[in-house]
């Protein structure tokens, strides 16, 4: 962007979408719209698709500022060379009243894509979001597990390309786990932006309700080493030593499900190795207190997400584990649609 | 005729309680397996009447002709009861729809167990009908919902149930993890009943309901040939995805309806207004956009932008 254009430069604030409330003032689907203006947008960057997943709206609110910055020339040395959207929030209304859903009638936001403009109100939402993200050449939707599981700040990808394989390495994130893209994946964003081309990648990064500073931080890195690395942003780098990046295939996802109910306390952290045979947590009776069982994994490999919530059900997810080696099976596909 | 209430599916909940489902299974002769579901939507109450219903028709018959029930029927009347009990729509705990989660798994989370069990419990019956209540917003007259893909095998057998509407209809994706499209896969018919709304109970339609089902299972040889069932009182009309109108709100406010549920309409004809609730102002006229008959109409008042105020099939072309 050169002086001319940056003094006529409105700051890149635009609205998505203007809605009617029944009982209160109008509100807004915001964006920003960051970079040189003439040309089509090569990322669009989206986050609070469900309204609990707070991580992602915090980074991509704090990614746009240091983006403006950047536009502004208030950082020395770095520009910005392509243009980008960020969608810090689309349900706007769910982050306001702390709900996962669109509030007023219950539905996911990520079940009602492609969407239609003239349809009920989420699938308006999610026709004007497709519509404004799908001109981008690379699209990343960003999300947080639900309130009970906190996942490894991790890609996944759905029966990707090899571009998308490549791109996914660019963000340099722990582990790139892929999916098949099988029912549960169908009616969500990343599901429609596959269908109309270009790159599509899903971040999953701790879990939803509250917001986890280290996964911020570190997700807030992956994001400025992606800009970098497709030559979107020049003359920033960030000081973090470049971690190993894991890809797991989608038989290498093994879910450690409990067969007893009760409280399940455990002191892993997310992005631990395990050997087999290894502590994952502890089980107790909830009414007499006692050790019901103790939970270890069967097979070596990465925590990729544990379980926060101690209340458990019979059959509940406590862990899950990448491998290196095949070991996953069809349970796990189920699993993954949920936090979605 | 043998009548038992037995459990199908169990599992511990966190503390000290379990979470249980039963069916109740009347057992005649050796003939065709019928099986009615509901509530897997905790908001929807429907259902629980009409296998109430079933299940009082069903006793009778046992006092006053056992003979006459030549094969077997079961009822699943609340697949989610934790969601029935604490009036959620979606399954507690997990705040997913159970019937986004069919067929399930047995080593999965628990939606996908209960999906699970009952895809074993039902698989192979001659017939299921799952029967939903819309949700809370939405009125509906009784009718069958049909997937293009299995119209041949239960259109038929929907055409006698005693039904005001038909609706065939085209492919969704997130309808592939129904537990009606789960079964039809497998090859056990399986129709999708929507009537009255959500977390009330409509009788009229119930009994109206009841009677096609009874007819339906004479049809299939479950009840006796000449066991006496009142006639049929209604024959259905045949909704498609070309003449069905919907009507969204464009914008948001109180919609309060001028036209009854299932009311012939002339084109342009007004169904209702969106008014404010904060000034005496009328935001929005909603009318009919052919001439049709109302079959959907929205029974909660508040709207947003795109909120579904009405479905009109078309009659005229």
């Amino acid at each position: 962007m050169n002086e001319a254009e940056r003094s006529a430069y409105d700051g890149g604030e635009r609205v998505l979408l203007h809605m009617t409330a029944p009982s209160r003032e109008d509100f807004d689907v915001p964006y920003h719209d960051l970079g040189p203006q003439h040309e089509a947008p090569m990322l669009a960057l989206v986050a609070g698709v469900h309204g609990d997943e707070l991580n992602g709206v915090f980074v991509l609110s704090r990614l746009a500022s240091f983006l403006r910055k950047v536009v502004a020339g208030e950082r020395a040395g770095a520009t910005l060379l392509r243009r980008v959207l960020v969608v810090p929030a689309v349900n706007v209304l769910g982050v306001n009243t702390r709900s996962r859903n669109w509030p007023f009638d219950g539905t996911d936001v990520n079940r009602m894509f492609p969407g239609y403009d003239g349809g009920e109100t989420t699938q308006r939402i999610a026709a004007a979001l497709l519509e404004l993200t799908t001109a981008a050449r690379w699209r990343i939707d960003i999300h947080s597990s639900n309130v009970d599981f906190e996942e490894l700040p991790q890609v996944r990808l759905y029966a990707p390309s090899g571009e998308e394989r490549e791109a996914a390495r660019w963000l340099g994130l722990p582990a790139v786990v892929e999916r098949p893209a099988t029912p549960p994946f169908h009616a969500t964003l990343a599901s429609a932006w596959r269908e109309r081309g270009g790159g599509a990648l899903v971040i999953q990064a701790g879990y939803a309700g509250s917001m986890q500073p280290l996964h911020c931080e570190r997700l807030f890195r992956a994001l400025v080493d992606f800009f970098e690395r497709a030559g979107l942003l020049i003359g920033v780098r960030l000081a973090e030593p470049e971690e190993d990046v894991h890809f797991f295939g989608p038989r290498h996802s093994f879910p450690i499900i409990s067969e007893h109910a009760g409280w399940f306390v455990s002191r892993l952290e997310v992005g631990q190795w395990l050997q087999a045979g290894e502590m994952v947590g502890t089980i107790y009776d909830g009414f007499s207190g006692e050790l019901r069982s103790e939970v270890h994994t069967p097979i070596s490999g990465l925590v990729s997400g544990i379980r926060r919530q101690p209340l458990l059900c019979e059959g509940d997810l406590v862990a899950r584990i990448l491998s290196r080696q095949e070991v996953g099976d069809v349970a796990d596909t189920y699993l993954m649609g949920h936090g979605q | 005729m043998r009548i038992r209430q037995e459990v199908f599916f169990a599992l511990e909940l966190p503390y000290r309680e379990r979470l249980v489902l039963e069916r109740t299974i009347y057992q005649g002769g050796g003939g065709p397996r019928v099986a009615v579901v509901s509530g897997i939507h905790g908001d929807e109450l429907e259902g629980l009447f009409v296998c109430h219903r079933l299940a009082a028709s069903l006793e009778r018959l046992g006092k006053e002709r056992p003979d006459a029930l030549l094969g077997q029927v079961e009822l699943y009347p609340a697949l989610n009861p934790l969601g029935l009990d604490t009036l959620q729509r979606a399954m507690p705990i997990y705040g997913v729809d159970l019937n986004r989660n069919f067929p399930g798994h047995r080593a999965g989370l628990l939606p996908h167990r209960v999906a699970d069990a009952a895809m074993r419990a039902l698989a192979g019956a001659s017939l299921v009908v799952d029967i939903h209540a819309s949700n809370i917003y939405l009125r509906e007259i009784p009718q069958v919902r049909i997937a293009k893909a299995f119209e041949a095998t239960l259109l038929r057998l929907a055409r006698d149930m005693n039904l005001d509407l038909i609706w065939v209809h085209g492919a969704a994706t997130v309808l592939e993890n129904t537990i009606a499209h789960s079964l039809n896969t497998i090859g056990t018919p399986c129709l999708v009943v929507e009537m009255g709304v959500g977390m009330r109970v409509t009788p009229v339609f119930a009994e109206q309901v009841v009677i096609g089902i009874l007819h339906a299972w004479q049809a299939l040889g479950v009840l006796a040939e000449d066991l006496e069932i009142e006639p049929n009182a209604h024959a259905p009309l045949i909704a498609h995805d070309g003449n069905v109108h919907y009507l969204n709100a464009e914008v948001s406010g109180l919609f309060v309806p001028s036209a009854a549920h299932w009311m012939a309409l002339g084109k342009g004809q007004l169904l209702g207004r969106i008014v404010s609730p904060l000034r005496g102002e009328v935001l929005a006229e909603v009318r009919s956009p052919v001439e049709g008959v109302l079959f959907t109409l929205r029974e909660y008042p508040l709207v947003y932008e795109g909120s579904l105020l009405a479905r009109i099939m078309e009659t005229q072309r």
